[in-house]
């Protein structure tokens, strides 16, 4: 069975525009329903909904999965909404009872038979629910890991200090070799669809034009470093979805989400691309990463390259200081 | 098989060599095979009946499209020197910066020579289908991505008028003299599909013996057959696919168990490879039979013996009703569970893996954990080919002992055979000679075989032994979780447990204290070390290692019953010249020793329903009473 697709970076947007799709459409062949005599009872009609939001949409829609520890505190939440919906008033509120209350009052054949069969089975359904919750069941652990530590004042790196507040990207210059942030960042890919070169037949837009100069001349060696190093766990469109990226866990950062690289600083990317995996503090799992200490294997110049590589093709800028 | 068999057996391709020889191509390998089939060619025009004249069955002749405009190609550019030049290069020679490091090494468009197609043996693909859903799905096994949701389709399509009109260039899809399409008419005859029943899978492996199938891929289709002797086009190494891990298959367009796609590859070949198309003499129905027997294989939800390909009755039966695995969506491959359980077993815990142990009704669905592979690419030498892209690991215990089963297909049963100068403990080998790939470079013009190229190496590594070693830590109760020792062996003050067996029979106990520390034997525990099974066959390694639950305390992993033991696996496959540091690496799993139900469950079950059943008579009680009130009023 296929699905719309989730849209990348976009998806609780989405889940919250999809639910409340599905909400008005209930809400319409509710009314709709009404207004031709057979309406649904408010009390199946309850039902229905939070079974549609808790067993279904949550449960099977939702991707990478939810925790059962989530959906639970969905599902006390949407049963709390349901209610005050079926007691807004006296009248809602003993429709909303009837059902319940004709079952266990009611002296038809057919009341007596759902009366005991209820009695019955409830008794063994609570049961065997206890039962299985007692089993010993090994689920994986939840361990949550801080993405984006607190970086360190300095980091030194093949032998130079660098002061994470002052240090700057050398490669950020203009055709001139002039430092000039605003020139590099005009430069950019665009953020619509697909992220391309603004102009490929533009020597200062197109890396691989043979005039390129500056900037992205610099560009084109960092995607280069990148795509013999970086690709095959961040992908080929650094949306960390590399050739090896299913293998690993922490899965490999996404850069061209908005949470990564585009709400950090330069020299924060320099300090955890030089440093790697290994050099996390504590929370941010050292001992789980596979992040190569990039020293190991880059010159500085390389990693500086690299990162300005990862802004220009996924066209966002570095956050500064101001 | 070798190339030149391969084109003579081939109209298909005979025709495209015809082209080439034409056309003073930059075509290099394919000289004597060019000859040899002009030879043959020239012999079938001398009898009047080109082979090419008739259509196989099941495909239509389709014109040639005309060329796209010139605004497409330009707007095609631009995504191209975005997206694809880092690895296909700025002339599309398929020698981007990244494509020294890769294998398989990124498609040289300039010769038109494309894999996945629906077009007959040896022709252009359909620029709007095939291509369009190479890009769309990408090409699983290689590093191509799925480019949905990243291009618009419109951005796919201009790319693909970019590639066909610039960068193809020895061939063109508007020449009216050379090219002709014919093309497999495959939602219809998929319309009318033979279904997967077990006499079709039975019939489909008798096939794949006829049809000389199991000679490149295998008795069992796990790419065993000639694994290490097949060459595409441009002289790179290639391997045939693992009929195993549909998944991987490239042209799977993200639906790997759908079977349509291999009719389609077997129908159409794969060009630029000695995967010739099989429509010329197979009927429609055959292929039907072959595909559903190939993609039967496919790992499911049982491991199912096929008993080196001699499928009866019984095995077809099983594997038609076996269900496909959980495919991820977020990176095409099975679904991935972490933690891997391991049950009681009653007396001796198995010494093979026949035993009815590992697949009785206890376990759901199935015992086995699939573990994913990555490349070792943290440290040097890194790994930039994973031969072996995932193990299957299953276990069981009993008071004494915890067993576990690994089984892995492998191309390829690697022993050393030369002396090597280093110790089995070291790991830092750079002095030795291994050193990781290099990285190529950046290339303006194409310099032809690129000898130094990873894909270029792939035959030519000295072979060391296949290995497989898992690692514990030491003294784990005493580690505040998630804290755990480094899983690349081990940090310092956080020692591993580390159990490494190697195909020259060795299995022994290292402790790990860093990725650049050499191994410490644990002689003592070497000794307590069992290797049950050690068999490569068919494709597949099958090892059986056993230890003792509790150990010393202080020196090895110490198991208890409960507890979320962290281990992680390496993976060497010798003869992609792995060794030390160079290996795959699987990301941090649990094993669990499960113990017995506890009877509390039991009782605490009954004494909720008992609970339950006086709720309900509290509420009949009240509201009968309630009854009454309103009856008396």
């Amino acid at each position: 069975m296929k699905w719309i697709p989730l849209v990348e970076g976009q998806m609780p947007m989405q889940m919250i525009a999809e639910l409340a799709i599905c909400i008005l459409f209930f809400s319409t062949c509710n009314y709709l329903l009404k207004k031709a005599g057979v309406g649904v009872p408010k009390f199946w009609a309850g039902i229905l909904v939070w079974c549609f939001v808790n067993l279904f949409y949550l449960k099977y829609r939702i991707y990478p999965p939810i925790p059962f520890s989530v959906r639970a505190i969905y599902g006390t939440v949407s049963a709390c909404g349901i209610f005050m919906w079926v007691s807004g008033s006296q009248e809602e509120w003993l429709e909303f009872k009837r059902p319940i209350i004709n079952v266990l009052d009611g002296n038809t054949a057919f009341t007596k038979v759902l009366r005991t069969a209820l009695l019955l089975l409830l008794p063994i359904g609570l049961g065997a629910f206890a039962y299985n919750s007692l089993l010993p069941s090994f689920d994986e652990p939840i361990e949550l890991r801080t993405v984006h530590p607190a970086p360190p004042a300095t980091t030194k790196v093949h032998g130079k200090t660098y002061v994470l507040q002052t240090a700057q990207q050398p490669y950020r210059i203009d055709t001139e070799g002039k430092y000039d942030p605003a020139y590099s960042n005009a430069h950019i890919v665009d953020q619509s669809m697909g992220r391309l070169m603004k102009d490929v037949n533009s020597s200062e837009d197109n890396p691989w034009d043979p005039n390129a100069k500056g900037y992205i001349k610099h560009v084109r060696e960092g995607g280069e470093i990148f795509f013999q190093n970086c690709h095959f766990c961040h992908g080929d469109n650094l949306n960390g979805r590399g050739l090896w990226a299913f293998a690993f866990n922490p899965i490999p950062a996404n850069f061209t989400d908005a949470g990564t690289i585009a709400q950090l600083q330069e020299t924060f990317v320099f300090w955890r691309v030089a440093k790697g995996g290994i050099g996390l503090p504590g929370e941010g799992f050292p001992w789980a990463s596979v992040m190569p200490p990039w020293e190991q294997h880059l010159t500085v110049d390389e990693i500086w390259k690299v990162i300005m590589f990862e802004y220009w093709h996924t066209g966002y800028y570095p956050r500064t200081w101001d | 098989m070798s190339m030149e068999q391969t084109y003579i057996v081939n109209s298909g391709t005979t025709r495209e060599t015809m082209n080439r020889l034409e056309m003073d191509s930059r075509w290099r390998l394919g000289a004597p095979a060019s000859l040899l089939a002009l030879g043959v060619l020239m012999v079938g025009v001398g009898l009047g009946s080109p082979a090419f004249a008739q259509e196989a069955e099941g495909f239509v002749t389709n014109t040639l499209p005309g060329p796209p405009p010139a605004e497409q190609v330009e707007a095609g550019k631009r995504v191209y020197f975005t997206k694809c030049v880092w690895c296909h290069g700025v002339n599309g020679s398929g020698d981007g910066p990244g494509a020294d490091r890769l294998w398989p090494r990124p498609r040289n468009f300039n010769a038109g020579t494309f894999k996945i197609r629906h077009t007959a043996s040896g022709e252009l693909p359909l620029i709007d289908v095939d291509l369009l859903q190479t890009v769309t799905h990408g090409l699983p096994g290689s590093a191509m991505p799925s480019w949905e949701g990243i291009l618009s389709e419109d951005q796919r399509r201009d790319v693909l008028a970019f590639v066909t009109t610039e960068l193809v260039q020895e061939r063109s899809w508007q020449d009216e003299e050379f090219e002709e399409l014919h093309v497999l008419e495959l939602d219809k005859l998929a319309a009318a599909a033979v279904p997967a029943s077990a006499e079709s899978i039975k019939r489909g492996s008798e096939l794949v013996i006829e049809n000389k199938c199991i000679e490149c891929h295998g008795l069992e289709g796990r790419g065993d057959g000639n694994a290490f002797n097949l060459k595409d086009d441009w002289g790179f190494s290639i391997q045939p696919a693992d009929w195993h891990k549909c998944w991987n298959f490239r042209g799977s367009r993200q639906d790997a168990y759908n079977v349509k796609n291999i009719f389609r590859t077997f129908s159409t070949g794969i060009n630029g490879t000695p995967m010739p198309s099989f429509a010329d003499n197979t009927t429609v129905e055959d292929r039907w039979h072959i595909a559903n027997y190939v993609g039967s294989l496919c790992e499911r939800d049982t491991d199912v013996d096929i008993a080196g390909g001699q499928v009866t009755d019984e095995i077809a039966a099983t594997l038609a009703s076996a269900k496909p695995r959980g495919i991820d969506p977020l990176t095409d491959k099975p679904k991935v569970n972490f933690v891997i359980p391991s049950k009681f077993a009653e007396g001796e815990l198995p010494k093979d893996e026949h035993d009815p142990r590992w697949y009785d009704e206890r376990w759901e669905k199935e015992g086995r954990r699939i573990v994913a592979i990555g490349g070792q690419i943290t440290h040097k030498p890194r790994n930039f080919v994973t031969r072996i892209d995932d193990i299957w690991v299953q276990s069981l215990y009993n008071e004494t002992h915890v067993t576990m089963m690994f089984r892995w297909d492998d191309r390829t049963k690697s022993i050393q055979e030369d002396e090597v100068d280093w110790d089995p403990y070291e790991v830092n080998l750079a002095d030795y000679g291994i050193v990781e790939q290099e990285p190529g470079g950046s290339r303006f013009d194409d310099d032809g075989m690129h000898p130094d190229s990873i894909a270029a190496k792939q035959t030519s590594y000295q072979v060391f032994n296949d290995g497989l070693a898992f690692q514990m830590p030491i003294k784990f109760q005493e580690l505040p979780p998630p804290r755990k020792p480094r899983y690349f062996w081990g940090d310092e003050g956080f020692p591993v447990d580390i159990a490494k067996w190697t195909a020259d029979g060795n299995l022994l106990a290292y402790e790990g204290t860093g990725w650049d520390q050499d191994l410490e034997g644990r002689d003592d525990f070497t000794e307590q070390l069992k290797l049950e099974k050690a068999e490569w066959k068919d494709g597949r390694w099958t090892v059986i290692i056993s230890r003792p639950l509790k150990a010393d305390y202080e020196a090895d992993t110490y198991i208890e019953l409960g507890k979320y033991i962290p281990i992680n696996f390496f993976v060497w496959d010798g003869h992609n010249g792995d060794v030390g540091r160079k290996m795959g690496v699987s990301a941090f799993y649990y094993l669990v020793l499960e113990p017995p139900i506890p009877s509390e469950a039991k009782w605490y079950a009954g004494l909720a329903a008992v609970g339950l059943v006086i709720v309900e008579g509290w509420i009949l009680t009240r509201r009968s009473n309630r009854r009454k009130e309103l009856g008396t009023k």
